[in-house]
């Protein structure tokens, strides 16, 4: 090949870098129109969480207060993000009326919806508004878009703090699961001999025992229930599928050339495991933990119904369901929140599916 | 094959015995034990005093640490005796003998109902794939799946037993019989079974969803191997096709879904049960831990891991009997 020829593939080259696997893969995800609905779902309910004070609640999202500016919103994340002198200058939590007598001057921006998930808005809270309706009274009306509960707290402002755990919830416990399961399946599979029939026996114990039943059980060990404590019990109960499939990855991948050849070039087990094998294991053991969130959210739900979720004040979906089961007539305190984790678990599903899809080369090839 | 099933019961004996340790363990931890709980939150008044109470655990055995605990109990069990309910001052036989009718009559009939329907969907999905009857049907199929039980259950119960009320459509809201038990015998299986509807019916979809979503993509794998092209080739109708040439290789992966749902079989489902207080397994164990009602918490242990173990088991020799090439050893 001339000199010229050389040069001219080399541009080429330049210009048409070869597609990553990640890009790839990315490149076929975004073709599917109903993963891509439901990837922005996912953003839609991150975006709730995050700006969920500002979009329920009591407290201004800024104020200007003698002279000095403040975010009570904060309050909602953590109780001492919220400044003290709120405490001092006794406003027991209610700004409207406290701001203005307090300091004539002071101006505030204030959460889109003004309603309160942890109490009931009384009258006059904002000045010439009328107190939540409580008991079967509470239909979704112009002020509670999603009804009040039996005490006359607002649903929507529940709905929207609660965001915040049902996503965390997915994330915390699978995030955990998977490192477990992850770990597990990598030290048997690469292993292999006695390792792998200790980390198979002890997959095969924590799947013999019905999930929910040992959930219940670790619960109630652990005294003083955090939604914490509850994400690591799930996570710490749900990691056996992950496992099993690292596992085979792994397996699969120990006896390829790359592995070979990193193994000649002196890398310690260590190494070969997590930087070699792991990254083109990933692709495979991502979808099930995309499902994994999907189900950890189901069991949030299901322990919150069963009433052995996070304590109150926690505003959690499963929690509003929870109330609803003695007060079947209120049909707003299923509806809502019901809709609300189904949405949510399919959205999860159907990103796990579109992730399978782009990344199983087996699924590619069936659709041509 | 004797030599096979024989390390297969011994491996499932050792795993036995670790999953029992360890459910002991950890009953046993919670805090709390059956006379406290019991007693103290429905009466305080009735509250024992400490000597009753020591006196009373140690006509139990609970005044010794576990690991001996466990050791008295897995010594009776060997000798064919699952113990005594503390709380309900019943033999835990008798005890899962009266909750498993109702758990069957619930879960067998779902598990009936979900292959009976989700074979046929399954087919049909496959043999339409891609047309817009076959892709709402699967979009149905798929929200169905994601579809929590929970939220399922109180839906039905506010569409049946609330706005339906003193319509012929209502439906009870829970429990399993609203007649005394020397109502006439046909009376008695119509109410039962007039109470069985709903929870039926929410054990029934997901499992549903789930399985004709299952056989569907394994039938498009099969599909695009070569011995269907020839079948097609040499003249056998579409139908043909799918069903004898088709679906038949795709038995495996049915079997081993068959084989683990052994224990969801007999075990029940803790949610609907509690939901509908239906009185089946599901809802003794969660009782039972509620209760710290140890004997029970373990036995019911005991029969799910077996159930579970023999399932696995089960589904690896159907394989060789389905798959004539596949050899268990």
């Amino acid at each position: 090949m001339s000199q010229e020829n050389l040069r001219v593939t080399e541009e080429i080259d330049a210009a048409n870098p070869s597609q990553g696997f990640w890009s790839d893969a990315w490149q076929r995800y975004r073709r599917r129109p109903i993963g891509m609905l439901a990837l922005g779902f996912v953003l839609f309910l991150t975006f709730v969480a995050l700006f969920a004070p500002a979009i329920a609640g009591t407290k201004p999202v800024i104020c200007s207060y003698k002279g000095d500016l403040y975010f009570p919103c904060l309050g909602y994340f953590n109780r001492s993000w919220e400044s003290p002198i709120f405490t001092k200058d006794k406003f027991r939590g209610t700004y409207p009326k406290n701001l203005k007598q307090k300091d004539p001057e002071s101006w505030a921006v204030w959460p889109l919806v003004f309603q309160d998930p942890y109490r009931r808005v009384r009258e006059n809270e904002w000045p010439g508004r009328r107190e939540n309706p409580s008991r079967d009274e509470g239909h979704p009306n112009r002020l509670n878009l999603f009804g009040t509960d039996q005490y006359g707290v607002d649903i929507f402002a529940k709905m929207v703090h609660g965001t915040t755990i049902a996503l965390l919830v997915g994330f915390v416990s699978m995030g955990l699961a998977g490192s477990i399961g992850v770990l597990v399946g990598a030290l048997g599979g690469y292993f292999g001999g006695w390792v792998d029939m200790i980390t198979s026996r002890l997959t095969e114990i924590v799947m013999c025992i019905p999930t929910l039943v040992l959930i219940l059980a670790l619960i109630a060990v652990v005294e003083k229930p955090t939604i914490w404590k509850t994400m690591a019990i799930i996570g710490a109960t749900g990691w056996t599928g992950i496992a099993r499939l690292t596992r085979a990855e792994f397996l699969r991948l120990r006896q390829t050339e790359f592995v070979m050849a990193a193994r000649a070039t002196g890398a310690g087990s260590l190494r070969i495991m997590f930087r070699h094998i792991l990254p083109n294991a990933l692709a495979p053991v991502l979808v099930p933990i995309t499902f994994g969130i999907a189900s950890a959210i189901l069991v949030e739900g299901s322990l919150s119904f069963l009433g052995f979720g996070p304590p109150p004040p926690t505003a959690s979906w499963g929690s509003v369901l929870n109330s609803a089961r003695s007060n079947l007539q209120l049909w707003w305190l299923v509806v809502f929140p019901g809709v609300g984790i189904f949405l949510t678990v399919l959205a999860y599903n159907l990103v796990g599916e579109g992730l399978q899809e782009a990344t199983d080369p087996r699924l590619r090839e069936a659709k041509k | 094959m004797v030599a096979y099933l024989l390390r297969r019961v011994l491996l499932g004996l050792v795993t036995l015995v670790v999953i029992t340790l360890m459910v002991y363990g950890l009953a046993r931890s919670m805090p709390g034990n059956p006379l406290t709980v019991q007693l103290g939150e429905s009466d305080p008044s009735r509250k024992l005093n400490p000597e009753d109470q020591q006196r009373m655990l140690e006509i139990y055995g609970l005044d010794k640490p576990w690991p001996i605990g466990y050791v008295q109990w897995i010594s009776k069990v060997i000798q064919g005796d699952l113990g005594r309910s503390i709380t309900r001052k019943q033999p835990v036989t008798q005890l899962i003998g009266e909750r498993i009718g109702p758990t069957v009559l619930i879960s067998g009939t779902a598990l009936f109902l979900t292959w009976f329907l989700a074979i046929p969907l399954g087919l049909y999905a496959s043999a339409r794939g891609g047309r817009i009857d076959e892709r709402f049907t699967g979009l149905v199929l798929y929200a169905l799946y994601s579809f929590p039980t929970f939220v399922a259950a109180l839906f039905l119960q506010i569409i049946f037993a609330v706005w339906l009320r003193d319509t012929r459509w209502e439906l009870p809201l829970f429990g399993m019989s609203d007649l005394s038990s020397d109502a006439p015998f046909y009376a008695r299986c119509a109410d039962v079974a007039w109470h069985a509807i709903l929870p039926i019916t929410c054990q029934t979809y997901v499992v549903l969803a789930y399985n004709s979503r299952f056989i569907k993509a394994n039938l498009e794998e099969v599909v695009r191997q070569d011995f269907i092209r020839t079948a097609r080739a040499k003249g056998a109708g579409p139908w043909r096709v799918l069903v004898h040439h088709a679906f038949r290789n795709t038995l495996i992966p049915l079997v081993t879904l068959l084989g683990l749902s052994l224990p969801a079989l007999v075990g029940g489902s803790v949610i609907i049960e509690q939901i509908f207080t239906w009185p089946g397994m599901g809802r003794l164990f969660f009782e039972s831990i509620r209760e710290r009602d140890y004997p029970t918490i373990m036995g019911l242990t005991l029969m799910f891991s077996v159930l579970t173990l023999v399932g696995q088991l089960l589904a690896d020799l159907l394989y060789s009997i389905v798959d004539p090439r596949v050899n268990v050893e």
